[in-house]
């Protein structure tokens, strides 16, 4: 499999850095000469030195043979006529394509019906509200899936010192809690990935992921200790295109918003489009501003501006002045694992949510949906349990699962069956596997499909 | 620098190495003499010695190898391999000292030539097929081809091909490290698998087919025979030498786009232009030059010049004839070759035409600016212009090697070795050719050089075969600084 891939940014190098290690033929094409030595350097694809969008470029590239160009640029302009020559020259490649502006929003489908033909468009701005959205409804969360539909949830939150499960073996937890625990997948420790068996312990700090049917979920959180409050306001620092967004968003909720804007220009535009919320002129950094504002009966404040350490410094004084929680935009992956050590538990990255949505889209066939963990370690995915398979028919506990794999959801005729050793996967049940990045390649053998690409 | 990692891979690469030495064993014992025995404890030791640093420095899985690491593993490796591979020289008795058969050994890895026999014949067969066996094994790289086919050096594979095989402008062939060394070591075979086919019907046995074919595709230049090619005092081997040696000193990848069907790859690369004109302009000139003095028709003087012409610039070192003999135009062409050297990519040593070319290029546009103080010029190879760093890399390049070369010839002088042969051999090893002029011609050998003088040697054929800097860098303070 061949996969072409224009701009060696952010986003660029993390999705081929993750192909790379699935053995994918990977080539990255950009112009900067010092992005695409950090990318030679770093992971083992061709590079190109040229324009993504140049015809000679991307048949130097091979893109005839290429089976999916990703145009993943920061400019729209440039990725828009990378997927346009392609479809010239190569029309049976998959197209993907990295749109920022808001201006193409109503035109994805246009754009994928008509000439370019790009199969998909992300738009990274749309991604990160939608991630925004979804962890500001769980508190401590990190992060939070759906799969089957909204079904089953997928979710990562960190441990407090005082939660009760903190120090507890995980053979334990049911005895101590006194009902059905939710099914603990992995569990990240200073960066570390661990599968978790029966003995090992939950430690306070400790990064859990779970998996939990919908209805149960509620119930789920409160054995971590963490209460569902509903979101009655929110402050967000910084009117870019995703404050907007956001804010937007929220108004649809009823959620009361507050933005606050440096620029007065910007400001008034914000006024003119958005009608509940209330805009504010003045630095996110300013304390008097913020003491003036309440923040500290504000629910969650979130910091967008376009500076990562103004980002990082006024969320945590947002912290210290008493806000409940806050989101925190960062653009830089390299900052990451800084975040949790700080406290600031809960941070989107649009490079880092483009990635992931972009792998989502293409990891398709018999998988349906997939989706990355915070530190790329392992996968979540969901998959069609095939009767060639040879997970089919038997009890979970003979099938050869392999290390560092786990199935975790089973849904049959709408139903989810969260299973046990003595489970059987029928033909045709949609299965939910959890699996670190080692374990990738035999999970695609016993499910007997390849994982394919589109 | 994680130690326990780099010794771990050194130790997969000597565990490899004795793997290796099946193949002269296999001849050995079908000769039925006296290598059996030694190669046989050499391997045992080999295994043993990758077996204990892999188990001993078993370290946690590593996930990339820095630049600095890469560096040290390949010339740390090369270093181990040498030593390793001089055991069966050491264990059987034709070679003497061990600095002798450590001096053999890294002659063959590094495609040298350079010997330290006096009456070759008299070796037993298995250990000169491994003598020829170890130049084929380096001349494409024991690290490429280890990145080949264990898998898991696939992780940081790019670090160490370009440690292994620097060239002042890297081409992958494929997206995939491994695909690409892979790819290399394809082609590699399948030329050698032609020449010896070609050697066969020549009235070559199979045994003296594969010892020359391992000697000439990595440019190397070992024979099985005292006199060398001249042995065979036959026109259509000399003819298919040449052509293959002509091939081998041509960039591989050439040779893999020729293969799939772009019949004019090699015209249309400028270095290759560039070499294979070189190689032309040459002969014609010492033809001329040896014909009436040396030798009573054309036709000789073409087939001996150019055979010598050729073995010299592409690094080879093979002889149909003693040079030395020749006037003294031929000898200083012949003396310049040994530092013009083959392609970039190819398995050929020497400075490497590219370099050379951008070396005349950069004197270009130096003296254009003379003329033209404001005038905006770039450094162009094939259309394209070439980056700053790459041009800062090969006069870096050109500048140690000179200095390099002038440095080691002091040295070797001063242990008392006359002007020529001194320069002469200095040239010879870190150009990785084999014989030189003087003391060290091609009717002569390295046995006489001062024990002092093999290390110097030895250390000129590592600098030469992985092109200075992997080996120099080893040097630079700077380097071991945590």
């Amino acid at each position: 499999m061949k996969i072409i891939i224009v701009g060696a940014g952010e986003v660029g190098f993390n999705i081929a850095s993750h192909l790379a290690f699935e053995n994918k033929d990977v080539v990255v094409i950009d112009n900067n000469l010092a992005a695409l030595r950090h990318v030679s350097d770093n992971i083992d694809v061709q590079v190109l030195n040229g324009s993504g969008s140049s015809p000679v470029v991307l048949k130097q590239a091979g893109i005839k043979e290429a089976d999916i160009l990703l145009a993943v640029t920061d400019s729209d302009e440039t990725n828009l006529v990378a997927c346009l020559v392609a479809n010239i020259i190569s029309p049976t490649t998959k197209k993907l394509a990295r749109i920022r502006s808001a201006d193409y929003d109503e035109y994805h489908d246009t754009f994928r019906d008509h000439t370019p033909h790009i199969d998909t468009l992300i738009n990274p701005e749309i991604e990160v509200v939608k991630t925004i959205h979804r962890i500001m409804n769980v508190p401590g969360a990190v992060d939070v899936d759906d799969f089957a539909e909204g079904r089953v949830k997928f979710v990562g939150i960190h441990l407090d010192k005082s939660a009760r499960l903190a120090g507890v073996r995980l053979s334990e937890i049911s005895a101590k809690i006194g009902k059905k625990i939710p099914l603990i997948a992995a569990v990240i420790r200073d960066e570390e990935l661990i599968i978790p068996r029966g003995n090992d312990r939950l430690l306070a700090g400790d990064l859990v992921y779970f998996i939990s049917e919908k209805d149960n979920y509620l119930d789920s959180l409160a054995i971590f200790d963490k209460q569902v409050e509903p979101i009655g306001s929110v402050l967000i620092i910084g009117g870019g295109n995703i404050g907007f967004r956001l804010a937007n968003l929220l108004e649809e909720k009823a959620v009361l918003t507050k933005i606050i804007e440096k620029d007065p220009d910007r400001c008034a535009q914000l006024a003119e489009r958005l009608n509940k919320a209330v805009i504010l002129h003045g630095d996110g950094s300013d304390q008097e501003l913020l003491r003036e504002e309440n923040i500290q009966n504000m629910d969650v404040v979130i910091t967008l501006t376009n500076d990562e350490e103004t980002n990082i410094l006024t969320s945590l004084l947002a912290k210290r002045m008493g806000a409940a929680k806050t989101i925190t935009k960062i653009s830089k992956v390299s900052y990451l694992p800084l975040m949790s050590m700080i406290g600031l538990e809960q941070v989107v990255s649009p490079r880092l949510s483009a990635v992931n949505t972009i792998l989502q889209h293409i990891r398709r066939g018999k998988v349906i949906s997939a989706k990355s963990l915070k530190n790329e370690q392992a996968e979540i995915m969901e998959a069609v349990a095939l009767e060639t398979s040879d997970i089919v028919g038997k009890p979970i506990k003979k099938i050869n699962i392999p290390k560092g794999a786990l199935i975790t959801g089973i849904i049959r005729n709408d139903n989810v069956i969260i299973p046990s050793g003595e489970s059987v996967i029928e033909p045709n049940d949609r299965i939910i596997i959890f699996s670190t990045r080692q374990a990738i390649p035999k999970i695609e053998k016993i499910l007997a499909v390849k994982l394919e690409y589109f | 620098m994680r130690w326990h990692f780099i010794l771990s891979i050194v130790g997969i690469l000597l565990f490899f190495l004795g793997l290796c030495m099946v193949f002269p064993l296999f001849f050995g014992l079908y000769y039925k003499d006296q290598s059996v025995i030694p190669l046989l404890k050499a391997m045992g030791i080999t295994l043993a010695a990758g077996l204990s640093l892999i188990v001993c420095f078993r370290s946690v899985k590593v996930d990339y190898i820095s630049h600095r690491e890469g560096m040290a593993i390949v010339a740390i490796g090369w270093t181990a391999i040498g030593l390793f591979g001089a055991i069966p020289f050491y264990l059987g008795s034709e070679f003497g000292t061990f600095i002798d058969a450590f001096f053999e050994s890294v002659s063959g890895f590094t495609t040298t030539g350079s010997s330290i026999l006096t009456n070759i014949e008299a070796v037993s067969k298995g250990l000169l097929f491994w003598r020829s066996f170890i130049q084929w094994l380096g001349g494409m790289g024991i690290i490429v081809l280890s990145v080949a086919i264990l898998p898991f050096l696939g992780v940081g594979g790019m670090q160490l091909y370009k440690a292994e095989v620097p060239s002042p402008v890297p081409d992958k062939l494929k997206p995939r490290i491994r695909d690409t060394a892979m790819i290399l070591w394809k082609v590699y075979a399948l030329i050698s698998l032609a020449e010896v086919l070609l050697l066969m019907i020549g009235g070559m046995d199979l045994y003296d087919a594969l010892c020359h074919t391992f000697t000439t595709m990595p440019t190397g230049g070992f024979s099985t025979k005292n006199t060398s090619i001249a042995h065979y005092n036959s026109v259509y081997l000399d003819m298919v030498f040449i052509f293959f040696m002509v091939l081998a000193g041509i960039n591989f990848s050439l040779h893999y786009q020729f293969l799939r069907g772009k019949p004019l790859a090699f015209w249309r690369d400028s270095e290759c232009r560039f070499f294979l004109g070189a190689v032309l302009v040459l002969t014609v000139i010492v033809s001329i030059n040896i014909y009436g003095s040396v030798y009573e028709t054309m036709g000789q003087a073409l087939r001996f010049g150019s055979f010598q012409v050729v073995s010299i610039v592409t690094t080879t070192g093979y002889a149909t004839a003693d040079y030395e003999l020749w006037p003294a135009m031929s000898q200083i062409i012949l003396f310049l070759c040994m530092f013009l050297g083959a392609s970039a990519g190819s398995t050929g040593g020497g400075m490497k035409c590219l370099r050379v070319m951008l070396y005349f290029k950069y004197c270009y546009k130096e003296l254009f600016s003379l003329v033209h103080p404001h005038a905006v010029k770039r450094i162009k190879i094939g259309g394209k212009s070439v980056p700053e760093d790459v041009m800062r890399s090969v006069l870096g390049f050109m500048g140690l090697y000179i200095g390099l070369f002038a440095f080691s010839s002091v040295l070797i002088a001063s242990m008392g070795v006359d002007f020529m042969t001194s320069i002469a051999a200095v040239a010879a090893t870190i150009g990785n050719i084999g014989p030189g002029l003087g003391m060290v011609g091609p009717v002569d050998n390295f046995a006489h050089i001062p024990y002092l003088g093999k290390w110097v040697l030895i250390w000129c054929m590592l600098l030469g075969r992985l092109e200075i800097y992997t080996v120099i860098i080893l040097l630079v303070p700077e380097f071991w600084r945590k």
